[in-house]
């Protein structure tokens, strides 16, 4: 009986005391403005452009977002400055998508208020990042007619899909992951607007802090591949074979594996990576095309392939010898057997003194349903 | 049969009680606290687990001496009354500060995650209302609250699937890639988060086979073990190792890696679900407390729990800074070292005794 009395009194002690308590501001939903993307353009140093998107919920405005942009040096002061001139409360807990101009990126600036918003607890860790060509508030504020309202054309884009796999389909975690991770090196998905759309054309690759190169797509599947991702966007080769002159073809690849071995010594750095595809021939331009019904046809252009796509390999290799920076984490089957800190620095030696062996083994499941 | 009415636990009941008062909010935060060996942490819970094992040992033993009494009561036994009495007295002290830095710790988890813009005195004070009503209800209803906990937690294991898609395992390479010094570092920052198992002493007189205490009670470490063992590894294939020493509650990230169509954050389901594992420990300690109380007072009372969880809320309310605050929280975890070689000394004092009376 005691025990129910006491219980009660706590009770209403506490619902009484409650009215005590200062009243908290608490902002209804309709009043709050939730960004959606956020846009970074490099002024100096110091100084960067934010431009943030926000949907529009009301029926009588005439567009479907809100564009903000403000003259700032911090990522937060800016916010303030927004919220200063918007009707509502700007909060990011709903953000899904950063873009950052080449140049920030290339000036390490995009990096850090990456990090900043990478500390924001209200920020969640699965916010896309990529690099525009240009101007990144252009591409928010751009026109586009026939497509959805900016935030969700953009993170639709962004998210990987198997077409554009190619696509790095790089989040918070993935950045701050390879930033702070001393074998591998960020790559981020880089984008450009056309009239009326917004294309994905390459990946930016960093050293360290700092955006260093764009590359191709071609090169961005290299990395895909090699990194052991189990499906990978369609294959475009274009070959020029001695015998049978220019030839054109598209892999459907349907399944790809990786093995990567390290010799393990620091001195002398040599890889040798076995790299096993199988995929359909979507589609065939060339001299052999008559043949391809026959099985030995099928097996000699596997083979051309294998040759092709290692020659492929071996320069792309190279060229990331030359630049001294390592997207792909080829370091750690190095770091694996290092004992001790591995720094940055030993990255970069592996990577200029690596010698590989490449090997492909490229498997041509079907060519289709006519004979 | 007067004697066998306490005797309620069975040894499932064992095996979820160790279990589950093992896991609080130390899990939650154990990457973190063992990264000073970076990647090698993996293997460290399986260090404690062995470390648990052997310390539990003593603690059976000397209960296992005193087949009817709690710690408290051999301590009066086997120190004398006084001494005894004093001796449980501070164990009230350090009891309420370790219930206060338990809730302490997931209430302020609970405000930076789930409830931002509210205060929290409110959900701490039903937090406690709910806590009372579980320890009145008796150490049975404390294991099978464990049980139900545990069954209604384990599904948060699910959410790890992306984190190990996406993870690398060759991060777990090399082996013992550590110093002295680290591991000495990550070993006195981690072992805290598997404490709860010393409260075998206080519920030793409830278990009916009392024989197979010592087999139930390591199967309930081992269990939890396994779960430290796979939130270490899959936190060690997912992160960098800045990520590892730098990130708050990394295990709540590693819930957020997936992406489910009906849900954003998944973070804020594994911190609410939590709360059954912080109520769950939090019980265990303040039915030991009540115990402790009870035998100090040599009375039961059902209001006891009543006003050590009083205690625990002045704690938490003192108006002091949250950095002294929060070392005071740290260092009373020291103190629980002291508990678990704590049957060490009574053993020796015990055999001591046992000699004099020859």
């Amino acid at each position: 009986m005691t025990g129910k009395y006491v219980v009660s009194v706590i009770v209403l002690v506490a619902i009484s005391l409650a009215g005590c308590s200062q009243k908290e501001q608490k902002v209804p939903l309709e009043d709050v403005g939730l960004v959606g993307s956020l846009s970074l353009d490099y002024i100096d140093e110091d100084q960067m452009k934010l431009t943030v998107a926000i949907p529009q919920y009301s029926k009588e405005a005439k567009k479907q977002t809100q564009i903000y942009s403000v003259v700032t040096e911090l990522m937060s002061e800016g916010m303030v400055e927004i919220e200063k001139n918007s009707h509502k409360k700007v909060i990011l807990n709903q953000l899904r998508v950063v873009l950052v101009d080449e140049e920030s990126a290339r000036s390490g600036q995009a990096t850090k208020v990456i990090r900043s918003l990478y500390r924001n607890a209200e920020v969640a860790n699965k916010v896309l990042v990529a690099v525009v060509k240009g101007n990144a508030e252009e591409i928010l504020r751009a026109e586009y007619p026939d497509k959805p309202a900016i935030n969700f054309y953009l993170s639709d884009l962004l998210q990987a899909k198997m077409n554009t796999a190619f696509n790095p389909n790089t989040n918070f975690h993935d950045f701050m992951y390879t930033q702070t991770n001393p074998v591998i090196d960020t790559i981020m998905p880089s984008i450009e607007g056309k009239d009326g759309l917004i294309e994905l054309n390459g990946v930016a690759l960093f050293d360290e802090e700092k955006m260093i190169k764009i590359l191709s797509p071609q090169d961005a599947l290299i990395i895909q591949a090699l990194q052991g991702r189990k499906k990978i966007a369609p294959l475009y080769l274009s070959m020029n074979h001695e015998s049978y002159g220019k030839e054109i073809l598209l892999l459907d690849l349907i399944h790809s594996k990786v093995k990567i071995k390290s010799n393990k010594n620091f001195e002398s750095p040599k890889v040798s990576i076995t790299l096993k595809v199988s995929g359909t021939l979507a589609e065939y331009k060339g001299a052999r095309e008559r043949d391809l019904d026959k099985k030995e046809a099928i097996v000699k252009l596997e083979k051309d392939i294998d040759a092709e796509i290692k020659r492929d390999i071996g320069k792309f290799l190279e060229k990331l010898k030359e630049l001294k920076v390592d997207p792909i984490g080829l370091s750690e089957n190095f770091r694996m057997y290092y004992n001790g800190k591995w720094t940055t620095e030993q990255t970069k030696e592996i990577i200029s003194k690596l010698e590989w062996d490449v090997s492909v083994e490229v498997t041509i499941i079907s060519t289709g349903t006519l004979k | 049969m007067n004697t066998d009415k306490r005797k309620v636990l069975n040894g499932y009941h064992v095996v979820f009680l160790a279990q589950n008062l093992i896991i609080g909010t130390g899990l939650l935060s154990l990457p973190q606290k063992i990264s000073a060996v970076g990647y090698s942490q993996w293997m460290l819970p399986i260090v404690f687990g062995i470390m648990a094992t052997i310390t539990l040992w003593p603690m059976i033993w000397i209960n296992s001496k005193y087949p009817q009494e709690n710690l408290f009561s051999i301590n009066e036994k086997v120190l004398g009354k006084w001494m005894g009495k004093i001796v449980n007295s501070l164990f009230i002290v350090y009891f309420v500060f370790i219930l206060a830095s338990l809730i302490d710790n997931y209430m302020l988890l609970m405000q930076t995650t789930a409830l931002a813009e509210h205060s929290i005195t409110l959900p701490i004070v039903f937090f406690l209302l709910v806590l009372v009503y579980i320890v009145n209800g008796g150490i049975k209803s404390i294991a099978r609250f464990c049980i139900m906990s545990f069954f209604l937690t384990i599904l948060l294991l699910f959410f790890l699937r992306w984190s190990i898609e996406k993870g690398e395992l060759s991060h777990i390479f090399p082996l013992f890639n550590f110093n002295w010094t680290e591991l000495e570092g990550a070993m006195r920052k981690g072992f805290m988060s598997i404490l709860g198992y010393e409260l075998i002493m206080v519920y030793f007189p409830y278990i009916i086979s009392q024989k197979k205490a010592f087999k139930h009670t390591v199967i309930g470490v081992w269990i939890s073990i396994t779960i430290y063992f796979i939130t270490t590894l899959v936190s060690v294939m997912y992160y960098s190792e800045w990520q590892l020493k730098h990130i708050d509650y990394s295990v709540l990230n590693l819930l957020k890696a997936g992406n489910l169509s009906f849900v954003e954050r998944i973070d804020v389901l594994g911190v609410t679900l939590w709360i059954f594992l912080v109520l769950s420990t939090t019980a265990g300690y303040l039915w030991a407390s009540k115990k402790s109380l009870e035998s100090l007072l040599s009375k039961s009372k059902h209001y006891h729990s009543y006003i050590l969880v009083a205690a625990v809320f002045l704690v938490m309310m003192i108006p002091i800074e949250r950095e002294y605050k929060e070392k005071l929280f740290e260092n009373i975890f020291y103190v629980s070292f002291l508990m678990i070689l704590w049957p060490l000394f009574l053993i020796v004092v015990h055999l001591i005794k046992k000699k004099q009376v020859r």
